[in-house]
């Protein structure tokens, strides 16, 4: 047989083979056999030393032509058992995407926190800041510069914590102190206008604490965030607008606010807000105690004597201020039945919020 | 305080829907807190209407009829049906307004409505005469109402035989409003209506009961004032011949409305006019303060230190000078403003009556109830302000009414030392400013109509748009002219001011240094895994020895004068005691794995110091495991590296500098397990410390053990962080990664092989990673660890060739077993 028939013969089985070929593996068997170093074909081409002179240019072609075709093949196969054997391996990688995913525990906030969060976000876009003051007070920050002075009736509104003065001064009254736990953020006002330039735009958030016996809805020591605005022209109308924006924004648009009359050492004319209730919506129901409305927080226009304390002309300008309960809004918001669990810092809870 | 509805409806008009008047009086700053019914109810007895009268079939003196009882009778289509009654009366006509008793009421004389036949006829109920009512006249008919009477109505309610007594929260600055008259004033304002004062008449009824032959008052009785600072005015009448004995029907009937026990005539007179002008009384037993000569000689002077008076309520009170008596000359007889003495009290064998009308200091009573912890309706008027201008005409009001009830007689004349009148103060109110102020546009009209209403006097200013107002002195509160926006604002409604923003100006709203780091770390520690929490700033004074905290390293703990109770008596120190509660708490209701941090404040002092020094401190504490086992995660039980990781990861996003552990012995942290206990540092500075608790202190919590806790202080942190870390080229050129092993002794530690590997390594060496630490008696031997690193090598400028990288290790790894006594490992 002459050697371009071989060729063609070789190829022709080649290419069987190739069709063949089950696996990635059994077709590189094939290749090796054929192309490789060692291969059948590769032989040929080897070999083209010892083809007679006139015959090389024939069988070349035909060795080359072989070669061709059977890389060609050889290609084609594989692209087609790669993306058969691809299509397998994926079946068969196939998983119970019902199963718990890998993740890692991400920590919670308290939910305290959070309402001071989202508190502190909405007046920081009204373009306040946030200023701080310390847990304990004296007398005067709490009361006198609000305008409470000593034996003044508004401090009986509060039941105060007093802190045994180490400074060796005496109060008036057995078992009082000048120095005491601050029973309101309030006092963060005075310090916030002794020490700021004007105008001010304040809130501040904070620890606070009276005497009252921890049950379902009181607690011994709590939160409040304070607001101060004190600015030229600064009006009535504008404390109820931010107030309303506030409640509408934390406790959702249909619900309702109002302002009722009241009484603050540190402001005149002075309010507290009530925000309709979530519950009945205004129909009246237990958990607003039949009024249709809770009450929220106190306001009012900053105290001129407040302000001149504080060397603030109450001619040229004046203010708002407003401090708001955190764990009463949490409750109203959230529905918290025990204000005690907010201390007790159990996980089942926590991990709630 | 307690107001009756009836007894307001006598100087001003109550407004029939009480919800309504409720939510104005909350609206106007008077809070309402609860409503009392009083007085006789009658239960289902309405006011109705015969809509038909037809006659008994079987009787020739019976009527059937067909009553219209309004909603009390609602038919199947839900509409109100009348009700069929039997009734014998014969004085009605159809279209009759009448009373009718339902099924189910009770009238006097124990008569039980029920469904009934009446010779054969049905009757639902009965129509009422007077008599069956309990409300007097003949029984000749049944009760007929006027023509305009309603239909459907309570009857109690229609005839007004209810009264309702409000609750009211009266704010402290409103002593006014302490009294009937002070609230029927104020809802005369509210809704723009007349008020009328009775104390003109009331006083004026003196002349008929005074016995003009008898001595003035002057000439027996005399009256010094010591100090009058504590008493701007005090005044005394006499009433002789009075007999001691139960208040008529009327005046206990106001006494008990007004929450107070009716005890005899001459007491129920003072309670009566206090609760109604709002002026503390006090009457004594004249005879009782007499001297041998039949004079009395009344001193209101400081209690002298130490001084015993037994008060009206038998308690023997220890004084001092701060509290002001009155007294005789012999003894004291009463505490000024706050209680009267039990030996000078008006008994059932009292002849002559002599009673104080007078006024005291607001500090003085205030302080004298807070430190004898006694309060009473006297001291709380005293310590809000009472008027003295009205004394003389309420005494005079006080002294006509106890003659008339008691069947005394009143001495001509009244003692008095009158030191200081209040002048009533002078404002000017600007009209275009208070509408500025409030952003309204309250008319002129209105605004003088509220302020004559309240009492002020109101005439036109210098000018078209001022007003000069003059305020009434029993209303101390309106000192400025702020004071009086509050009034008009009040009663014009909060409601219908337009609601609006402050001007935007040039101001942002920015975050403080302090606060961003806060953000960051609390961003940190839940990444971290750990729930955040809050537990109390009040801890028991032996907590941190329980803790086993070394008390002198913290300060002296700040004291409470009046805790909660023993165990809340202090503030404090750390935040640990707290955390380990809370440990304790989920353990021991099945939670096993605990992860929680708190930020917040601790507190210590110092001899000398008045504000106490706060430092706010971040704790954590992890017990059991980060999650429970799952199909793909076995977590591993918290040991001391889950801390240190968190205070890594800290160390990380806060870009703090030069962060390093060192070990902490028993010695300087007692509360930590030796050998599991470390101090954090950034440069030179403390952050705090982490480890795990001592077994000893986790069980005096009774929490179980293992719990790894941290501590750190917020100030250093927020002084150490650094803005951000500084730009580092990433690498372009390939790094030569070689894994070396060094068999060292237990006590060389890994940071003491990482200071040698880095600075034999020099500038090639770009990292080094520990990834193994083996122990093994027979392969690495006894008291040893093998301690296996990834070392990158790297130069920022080329290629490294294997030569540098070899020459590099050679050297380190000589260098470290050279330092270290380490042994290459094979």
């Amino acid at each position: 047989m002459a050697v371009t028939d071989e060729l063609t013969a070789l190829a022709a089985e080649t290419l069987q083979r190739i069709d063949a070929a089950q696996s990635t593996a059994a077709l590189d068997e094939v290749r090796v056999a054929v192309v490789g170093k060692q291969g059948s074909l590769t032989g040929y081409l080897r070999n083209m030393g010892s083809v007679p002179k006139e015959e090389r240019a024939a069988v070349g072609k035909a060795v080359n032509q072989a070669r061709e075709q059977v890389e060609a093949a050889l290609e084609a196969r594989k692209a087609a058992l790669k993306a058969s054997e691809l299509d397998a391996a994926i079946e068969g990688a196939a998983v119970d995407i019902t199963l718990p995913g890998r993740g890692q525990q991400m920590g919670t906030r308290h939910l305290i926190n959070a309402m001071i969060d989202e508190v502190s976000e909405l007046f920081l876009g009204l373009g306040y800041s946030v200023a701080e003051g310390t847990e304990v007070e004296t007398d005067y920050y709490n009361f006198t510069a609000l305008n409470a002075p000593a034996d003044h009736p508004s401090r009986s509104m509060q039941d105060t914590f007093y802190v045994r003065d180490m400074s060796g001064d005496v109060a008036e009254v057995q078992g009082e102190s000048d120095v005491l736990l601050r029973t309101q953020t309030s006092g963060v006002q005075v310090h916030v206008m002794e020490d700021q330039e004007l105008p001010i735009y304040i809130i501040a958030p904070g620890k606070v604490y009276r005497r009252d016996v921890a049950d379902p809805s009181h607690l011994p020591q709590f939160h409040q965030v304070e607001g101060l605005v004190v600015d030229r022209g600064i009006t009535f109308g504008d404390l109820k607008g931010t107030l309303e924006l506030v409640c509408k924004q934390i406790f959702g648009p249909d619900r309702k606010t109002r302002f009722r009359a009241h009484y603050f050492p540190f402001t005149e004319p002075s309010a507290e807000v009530d925000v309709s209730c979530g519950i009945c919506h205004g129909e009246g129901c237990r958990m607003c105690k039949g009024t249709g409305w809770l009450e929220l927080l106190g306001c009012g226009m900053v105290d001129s004597n407040v302000l001149k304390m504080s060397g603030i002309d109450p001619e040229e300008y004046s203010g708002f201020a407003f401090g708001m309960g955190l764990e009463r809004m949490a409750c109203l918001k959230y529905n918290v039945p025990d204000l005690r669990m907010l201390l007790e810092g159990d996980m089942r809870f926590l991990r709630q919020f | 305080m307690k107001v009756s509805l009836k007894w307001l409806n006598e100087y001003t008009e109550v407004p029939a829907d009480l919800k309504a008047f409720c939510d104005r009086l909350d609206l106007t700053g008077t809070g309402v807190e609860g409503v009392e019914t009083l007085g006789a109810t009658f239960e289902h007895v309405v006011t109705a209407q015969v809509v038909a009268k037809e006659p008994h079939p079987d009787s020739d003196h019976m009527w059937v009829c067909q009553v219209d009882v309004g909603k009390w009778n609602i038919g199947e289509n839900g509409e109100c049906e009348p009700l069929q009654i039997v009734c014998g009366a014969q004085n009605f006509n159809a279209g009759d307004h009448i009373v009718t008793a339902l099924v189910g009421a009770e009238l006097p004389g124990d008569i039980r409505i029920k469904k009934s036949k009446l010779r054969g006829v049905v009757s639902h109920g009965m129509n009422c005469s007077e008599r069956e009512l309990g409300l007097g006249g003949d029984n000749e008919g049944i009760m007929i109402l006027p023509e305009d009477a309603p239909v459907g109505m309570a009857f109690a309610e229609y005839a007004q035989l209810t009264d309702r007594v409000l609750d009211l929260e009266i704010t402290p600055n409103r002593p006014d409003c302490l009294s009937m008259v002070g609230m029927a004033r104020e809802v005369g304002a509210m809704y723009q209506q007349a008020f009328t004062d009775p104390l003109a008449e009331a006083a004026a009824k003196l002349p008929s009961v005074t016995a003009e032959d008898a001595a003035p008052v002057t000439d027996t009785v005399s009256i010094a004032v010591e100090d009058p600072e504590r008493c701007a005015r005090y005044t005394a009448r006499v009433i002789e011949n009075v007999k001691v004995g139960p208040s008529p029907d009327w005046l206990a009937e106001r006494v008990t409305a007004a929450g107070s026990r009716p005890i005899n005539n001459v007491v129920d007179v003072t309670n009566y006019i206090l609760f109604l002008y709002g002026q503390p009384l006090h009457a004594f037993d004249h005879d009782a303060l007499a001297s041998e000569d039949g004079t009395v000689s009344i001193i209101v002077r400081p209690a002298h230190e130490g001084e015993k008076l037994t008060t009206l309520d038998g308690e023997e009170r220890s004084l001092i000078p701060d509290m002001t008596v009155i007294a005789t000359p012999e003894r004291s007889v009463a505490l000024a403003g706050v209680m009267g003495g039990l030996e000078t009290e008006v008994t059932d064998a009292t002849k002559t009556v002599l009673l104080e009308t007078a006024t005291f200091s607001r500090a003085h009573t205030s302080r004298t109830s807070r430190n004898l912890g006694l309060i009473s309706e006297s001291s709380l008027r005293y310590e809000r302000g009472v008027d003295d201008v009205p004394i003389d005409e309420i005494s005079q009001a006080a002294a006509a009414l106890l003659a008339e009830v008691s069947g005394g007689s009143v001495r001509p004349g009244m003692v008095e030392v009158y030191d200081h009148r209040t002048t009533p103060v002078a404002l000017t109110f600007r009209i275009p400013r208070f509408n500025e102020f409030v952003g309204a546009d309250i008319p002129r009209d209105f605004i003088v109509d509220i302020l004559v209403r309240l009492g002020c006097e109101v005439s036109d200013g210098a000018d078209g748009d001022t007003l000069s107002v003059v305020a009434p002195t029993f209303r101390p509160d309106l000192e400025r002219e702020v004071d009086l926006y509050e009034e008009v604002l009040r009663l014009w409604g909060m409601d219908r001011i337009p609601s609006t923003l402050p001007a935007g100006r040039e101001r942002i709203g920015v975050r403080s240094h302090e606060e961003l780091t806060r953000a960051k770390l609390n961003h940190t520690l839940r990444a971290s895994g750990l729930n955040e929490t809050m537990t109390y700033s009040f801890a028991a004074p032996d907590d941190i020895v329980r803790l086993r905290m070394d008390p002198e390293s913290l300060g002296m703990a700040v004291e409470l004068l009046n805790p909660m109770n023993a165990d809340q008596s202090i503030m404090r120190q750390s935040i640990i005691p707290g955390l380990l509660k809370s440990v304790a708490y989920n353990q021991s209701h099945g939670v096993k794995n605990v992860q929680l941090y708190e930020m917040g404040t601790v507190f210590s002092t110092s001899e000398g110091r008045k504000n106490p020094k706060e430092r706010t401190k971040v704790a954590g504490v992890l017990a059991g495991a980060m999650g429970d086992a799952a199909w793909n995660a076995s977590p591993v039980r918290f040991d001391f590296f889950d801390g240190k990781g968190v205070l890594e990861s800290i160390a990380r996003e806060l870009a703090l500098p030069k962060v390093r552990f060192r070990v902490l012995e028993a010695a300087d942290a007692p509360h930590l397990q030796p050998g599991r206990a470390a101090e954090m540092l950034s440069g030179g500075t403390v952050i705090g410390w982490v480890g795990e608790l001592h077994p000893l202190a986790v069980d005096a919590f009774e929490a179980t053990a293992p719990v790894v806790a941290f501590e750190l202080d917020l100030n250093a942190l927020d002084k150490a962080t650094q803005p951000a870390r500084p730009y580092v080229d990433v690498p372009v050129f390939p790094s030569v990664d070689v894994d070396q092993a060094f068999v060292v002794d237990e006590e060389v530690t890994h940071e003491k092989l990482c200071q040698v590997m880095s600075s034999a390594g020099g500038k090639l060496l770009e990292d080094v990673r520990l990834f193994d630490v083996y122990r093994n008696d027979e392969r690495v031997g006894a008291h040893k660890k093998s301690m296996a690193y990834a070392l990158t090598y790297r130069a920022p400028d080329r290629t490294l060739t294997s030569e540098e990288v070899e020459k590099a290790h050679e050297r380190l790894v000589k260098k470290v077993c050279g330092a270290t006594g380490a042994s290459v490992r094979e």
